[in-house]
């Protein structure tokens, strides 16, 4: 009750008024009463019960958070956290080399970056993601929707279409190997058209379109509640040209990049950026980095960079809090995004692994 | 989108104004300002301006799809979603042909043949949707003066000599294929920006530019350090309108490249190694 009236979310002009009147705490306002206040700032009555209401929302958000309980803020030990962590689910790549190297797989809650030179695989590993966050959960997956917001123009559905299929075999296969219930009560429901109605596509030309749809996000995940996964395909394309001012596009990718944390954690789900590569020109040579410059490269948590060497794609763990720097080989095959070799069949008896809702990895029939 | 005045984004008529006095008449004023700022240009509660915020963004932001319509939409046409090169072991590997609604490079060193297959692919865009055709007209944007009109008569008339075999059908081929020549990279930008409205009147089927490299690697040095910047601003320009073009009007749109050495930090013996030239901003 004693927060100063100048902290207070009202308008800019009520507030200086306020402060000519020598109002100076909360409690003071609400003491007056709307006719008071009215009668002595010079406002209308309507104007300052609206003030009034304003303030004892604020003030009563105030006591539940001293009072300790979990109002706007967060609050909890680490304990809690690690459990949280532990039951948290991966959306897997179907690339077990790339989920090992990922802890598992793309995490939630979490924004994964990922970049690369045009043509290596960023948009394809998109659209296997937007596939996998679908998966059932008896099968290892989370069991969400997916949201890819397009900036490239890189989506195409046929490809999305034979990325659904194999999936959908290859839980079949699963499924036929295990005989278990309710993986073919899982299977009624995870189908083509299935997976397909829950991608929500919206395709946005430039950077004004980009900024209001994250913008409208977190209303839209509101009322669609399933959804575990947002991918942006090309953070970098619509902020890439027309861009004289230079310290707007930085303040206008930073207000991005935290609307984009506080939605990956308000919903539980992860979000997905990818980034184009640019060169830089150094002393005697230039060298390949991520575009959108350095200040970009602490928005996201974890950050991949896919590229070549020779005729092999490889994948960089570059950036992560809790797994090492690695590099692996990857395959985009007809069916999407896959290990380069079939994973050994040692990998059944993980001992190790915490995470109950971690597929198995059973001996997969290769396609 | 981001010109959209705010009047027809439904805010109030003295919201309007009273932006107005900040210089704040478009979306894109509204959207690239701060919470704090937008308080104090619009006087008005920090929950206030959150939902005009979310008013704005509802005037700007695009229609969501499922993939599932999308789907449905392209299996209601499916003929129409390839422009086929009459190559078949190209087309085998394309999936079809030259896709309809995205871009396509063409690149190779010189002399391989880019712009006799953009003139033959010229001319199959003219032929009518039975013979494999897009039976529309075609924009041709040559910048390196390499079109030759009689080359195209002559693909024609050996091509398809059954349909084409009177005059009056090559004189209604070659009518409709419009013929710009740009020669520097400001002109080039000019022309895709004022092609849509081309587009619709002339009803094209295909656009061609031959080739985006000479003009860029003419004008733009990239040793020199601001020249870098701002070649990727017109490169990342054009290919967005372009782009937007090819998908709005769902038409194929090629472009040809062409090829520089890229020479490693190593000896200079591996200086045959080639890449395209204006790859990392024109083919994402």
């Amino acid at each position: 009750m004693q927060r100063e009236v100048g902290t207070l979310p009202l308008a800019p002009a009520l507030r200086a008024r306020l402060a000519a009147a020598g109002f100076q705490t909360a409690q003071e306002l609400l003491d007056t009463g709307p006719c008071g206040l009215s009668k002595e700032i010079g406002i209308s009555r309507e104007e300052a019960l609206e003030a009034l209401q304003v303030v004892r929302q604020e003030c009563q958000g105030d006591a539940a958070r001293t009072a300790g309980e979990s109002g706007a803020t967060r609050r909890c030990t680490a304990l809690e956290l690690l459990e949280e962590e532990q039951t948290q689910g991966f959306i897997i790549t179907f690339c077990s080399a790339l989920d090992n190297i990922l802890g598992g797989g793309v995490q939630l809650t979490k924004i994964t970056e990922i970049c690369g030179a045009p043509g290596v695989g960023k948009t394809q590993l998109c659209m296997q993601l937007a596939v996998d966050v679908q998966i059932p959960e008896c099968f290892g997956g989370v069991a969400g929707e997916a949201v890819f917001i397009d900036t490239e123009g890189s989506f195409l559905v046929d490809r999305v279409v034979d990325i659904a299929a194999a999936c959908v075999q290859h839980c079949h296969l699963i499924a036929e190997a295990q005989q278990e219930q309710d993986h073919r009560k899982a299977l009624e429901t995870f189908s083509l058209e299935n997976i397909l109605s829950h991608i929500y596509y919206f395709r946005c030309c430039d950077y004004i379109e980009l900024l209001a749809q994250v913008y409208l996000l977190p209303e839209f995940l509101s009322e669609h509640s399933k959804v575990r996964l947002v991918v942006i395909d090309g953070i970098a394309f619509p902020f890439r040209h027309d861009f004289e001012d230079l310290s707007l596009r930085t303040r206008l990718l930073n207000g991005l990049a935290q609307q984009l944390i506080i939605i990956a954690n308000d919903h539980k789900s992860a979000v997905v950026l990818t980034n184009q590569m640019t060169t830089r020109i150094g002393q005697s040579q230039s060298t390949l980095v991520p575009a959108l410059g350095e200040s970009w490269g602490h928005a996201a948590t974890v950050r991949l960079i896919f590229h070549w060497d020779n005729s092999q794609r490889l994948a960089t763990l570059y950036k992560s809090p809790s797994q090492k720097e690695s590099t692996i080989a990857y395959h985009i095959t007809s069916h999407g995004f896959r290990d380069v070799q079939p994973p050994a069949a040692t990998h059944s008896a993980e001992g190790t692994e915490r995470n109950p809702r971690k597929r198995p990895r059973t001996e997969e029939e290769e396609h | 989108m981001a010109a959209k005045k705010l009047r027809r984004a439904q805010l109030s008529q003295e919201m309007c104004e009273r932006l107005s006095r900040y210089q704040i008449t478009t979306c894109q004023d509204f959207l690239c300002l701060s919470l704090l700022e937008l308080m104090k240009v619009t006087g008005q509660s920090y929950y206030e301006v959150q939902k005009l915020l979310c008013k704005v963004s509802r005037a700007c932001a695009p229609k969501m799809q499922t993939a599932y319509e999308m789907k449905q939409r392209k299996s209601v046409n499916p003929s129409s979603a390839f422009l086929s090169t009459t190559l078949h072991s190209l087309d085998r590997v394309l999936r079809g042909g030259v896709p309809c609604g995205s871009l396509t490079e063409i690149t190779s060193p010189p002399g391989c043949g880019k712009t006799q297959f953009c003139i033959m692919v010229s001319v199959l865009a003219t032929l009518p949707v039975s013979m494999g055709g897009l039976d529309g007209a075609v924009i041709y944007i040559d910048t390196e003066s390499a079109f030759s009109a009689e080359r195209l008569v002559e693909i024609a008339a050996n091509r398809f000599p059954a349909y084409f075999d009177s005059d009056e059908k090559l004189f209604c081929m070659t009518s409709s294929i419009h013929l710009y020549r740009e020669l520097t990279c400001c002109s080039v930008l000019k022309r895709i920006m004022s092609l849509e409205e081309e587009i619709i009147s002339k009803k094209v089927k295909l656009i061609v530019i031959d080739s985006v490299a000479s003009v860029v690697r003419k004008e733009f040095d990239t040793k020199l350090q601001g020249n870098l910047a701002e070649r990727s601003n017109f490169l990342t320009r054009g290919a967005s309108v372009l782009k937007y073009l090819a998908e709005e009007f769902s038409i194929p749109v090629i472009l040809t490249n062409q090829i520089t050495t890229s020479l490693s930090s190593g000896p200079m013996i591996q200086a045959d190694l080639v890449s395209p030239a204006d790859d990392l901003s024109l083919s994402e």
